[in-house]
């Protein structure tokens, strides 16, 4: 797995996928990836935890297998859950004499019938895949223990089927993603190597939104920059996050804007400033987003 | 690769600084250091040592004295001394009385009369007296649907369960099995104000809401004056003198001034936001005495009351019959209160408990 020989080569590499990490995050992946240990991305939402992974994905030529958190989520939907439907309808056919009925009945229990969910899925796949888990913090504290079981053998018993692991034993790079609207239980963080992601600073913002709205060119990237960084400077509710900066850079330009004027400013400012309170907010004091 | 020693001597010094490095993260950060470059050893600490957000600043203060300034001198008790530091408010015991039933009968009438005594009125010893019987007083939140379900008499089918049972039955779904989305009880989040104007309600208050955390560990309290504090870790005790010598230490500003607009909304900016308010029963006890500006208090109360199932404001000045909202902070708030009681005294209090129970069902509000 360890295609890398240091952090800036996992950072070169997701630079080619479009994806600018900085130094302490390139290190937390190539910690992870040459450790094989899960990572545990937090930060402000908006920042490109989610982003990570896919791109992370993409450099390691991977498939991304993603396990969205909800309330309430269960191992039947994260790993897996019978065909029911068609374990009733086989079991019809057998007994009307439809199907030679010796070795039918434990078929009933094989593959054929196993809807796989993204945890086995990912199991199965081995180091071919990256899975996500996001919003970890989402899912009840009993699924968190489940998830911990699962992450640190990487091998899961169907009591009908056996024991499930990839062909080559080998275990997916694992990353998680958290909004902290709740602690994560010890003993998954023990596991885990943590990176907080940071809002990015202006340069960096600004490379960010020429990489991704090729179309909006240096002058109104460098603009749009500077004016995320102004909002998030003025305590909103919701700070805008990069994927606010990528939008509101691709609606500018889509309008002909070549920098941030109060004009502009004014007809897309949904895109940066999702709030409604931040909104009155940021309308009245517009002119200071722009020089 | 650094050497063992520096390793758990680097532990050591986060553990005294109050991070919980295990000797398994110590061993992955000595790993770490060996896949880098010594110029990264920051980074390979900040992925293995750290993973909590507010832990980083720690991390940095003590890998900038361990590394770059050479072993931190201080003496390891120091820290320990300054903490305890601060005033412990010792435990009154409620003696029990020697004397027969007699004795027993006015004591339970006394106890009578302590329930509705105003907590400002109290001596120290009904105050102890009236700690021990707020610990006893049971606080049920009202309960949310969740998204898991659970077998049931009635509700939706549960096919998994249905076509498992068929199998027994030549794969006829005779018996239907049911299921329905499972009850929780929601959170209850308290906001305590304990600057000096409620200094009179603010430890029996703090009782209380010690006596609910103890009962279900995801109730949250926090404390605030002229800034905020959690108190949810240091209430993490069962002895209520304990919780109370713990909280006052926590909190900096303890009896100083009143902030309350500000409070709230480092309170939903930094918390409920993130999702510890939504949906929760939201207690907030305070005397609405405002010393800024008052528009902001109803503000983040709108904030609040958007996110949060229900709020409940005590004020215990509200025990007085003469009482009117006439705080300029009170009366920017109330809009945005659902339940709002006096709170001043142990049958209050228990008023409070049931108004928090019953609020089962959605308000309506304009």
């Amino acid at each position: 797995m360890t295609r890398f020989k240091d952090p800036d080569g996992v950072a070169a590499a997701l630079r080619s996928e479009s994806y600018l990490a900085d130094h302490g995050l390139s290190v937390a992946l190539f910690l992870a990836l040459s450790m094989g240990r899960p990572l545990l991305l937090e930060g402000e939402p908006g920042v490109g935890k989610t982003e990570v992974a896919r791109a992370l994905a993409r450099v390691l030529d991977a498939e991304l297998i993603r396990l969205q958190c909800y309330e309430g989520i269960d191992a039947a939907q994260a790993l897996y859950e019978w065909d029911y439907a068609r374990q009733l309808l086989y079991a019809r056919l057998l007994q009307s004499g439809e199907l030679a009925a010796e070795d039918a009945i434990h078929r009933l229990y094989d593959a054929p019938f196993l809807q796989e969910r993204p945890l086995l899925a990912a199991i199965r796949a081995g180091s071919r895949a990256v899975l996500l888990v996001d919003e970890v913090d989402r899912a009840d504290d009993e699924f968190e223990a489940f998830l911990l079981e699962a992450l640190s053998d990487f091998a899961v018993t169907i009591p009908e089927l056996g024991t499930v692991r990839s062909d080559d034993g080998s275990a997916p790079v694992v990353v998680l993603t958290s909004n902290r609207t709740r602690e994560l239980h010890d003993a998954l963080k023990r596991r885990c190597l943590y990176h907080w992601i940071d809002f990015p600073g202006v340069e960096r913002e600004a490379e960010i939104v020429r990489l991704r709205v090729p179309e909006a060119g240096d002058r109104l990237s460098l603009s749009v920059a500077t004016s995320i960084a102004r909002l998030r400077g003025l305590d909103l509710a919701k700070p805008p996050g990069a994927a606010e900066a990528i939008d509101w850079a691709a609606a500018l330009a889509r309008l002909g804007y070549d920098e941030v004027t109060e004009a502009g400013a004014a007809e897309t400012l949904g895109l940066a400033v999702k709030n409604h309170d931040d909104l009155a907010t940021v309308s009245a004091r517009l002119s200071e987003l722009t020089d | 690769m650094i050497d063992v020693a520096q390793a758990v001597g680097f532990g050591r010094a986060l553990r005294g600084a109050g991070l919980s490095v295990e000797t398994r993260r110590v061993a992955a950060f000595r790993e770490a250091s060996g896949r880098l470059p010594l110029t990264d050893l920051y980074w390979a600490g900040r992925a293995t040592l750290v993973s909590r957000h507010d832990e980083i600043a720690v991390f940095d203060r003590v890998f900038g004295v361990f590394f770059d300034g050479g072993r931190d001198e201080r003496p390891p008790g120091l820290a320990v001394a300054a903490r305890r530091r601060a005033v412990g408010l010792g435990s009154t015991a409620f003696s029990p009385d020697p004397r027969g039933s007699r004795a027993e009968v006015a004591a339970a009438s006394a106890a009578e009369v302590l329930r509705r005594k105003s907590f400002a009125d109290c001596t120290p010893d009904e105050l102890a007296a009236l700690h021990r019987l707020l610990v006893q007083l049971r606080l049920v939140a009202p309960v949310r649907r969740t998204r898991r379900r659970r077998l049931a008499p009635a509700g939706e089918p549960d096919l998994r369960r249905t076509i498992r049972r068929a199998f027994r039955t030549g794969a006829e779904p005779v018996e239907l099995v049911w299921r329905a989305r499972r009850q929780r009880p929601r959170r209850i989040v308290f906001l305590l104000d304990v600057s000096g104007s409620m200094a009179a309600y603010s430890r029996a208050l703090l009782v209380f809401a010690h006596a609910a955390v103890r009962a279900d560990r995801r109730f949250e309290v926090f404390a605030f004056g002229t800034r905020l504090t959690r108190l949810t870790p240091a209430l993490d005790t069962m002895r209520p003198s304990e919780a109370l010598r713990r909280a006052t230490e926590a909190v900096a500003d303890w009896e100083g001034g009143t902030r309350i607009g500000p409070s709230l909304q480092t309170f939903l900016d930094g918390y409920g936001r993130h999702g510890l308010a939504r949906g929760a029963v939201v207690v907030v006890c305070s005397d609405g005495l405002e010393v800024g500006d008052p528009a902001l208090v109803g503000e983040q109360m709108r904030r609040m009351s958007r996110l949060a199932h229900r709020v409940v404001w005590i004020n215990p000045l509200r025990a007085s019959p003469e009482y009117e909202p006439l705080a300029r902070g009170m009366a920017a708030a109330l809009p945005y209160v659902d339940v709002f009681a006096s709170g001043h005294s142990l049958e209050s209090l228990e008023e409070v408990a049931r108004a928090i129970e019953a609020a089962r069902t959605r308000r309506a509000r304009p």
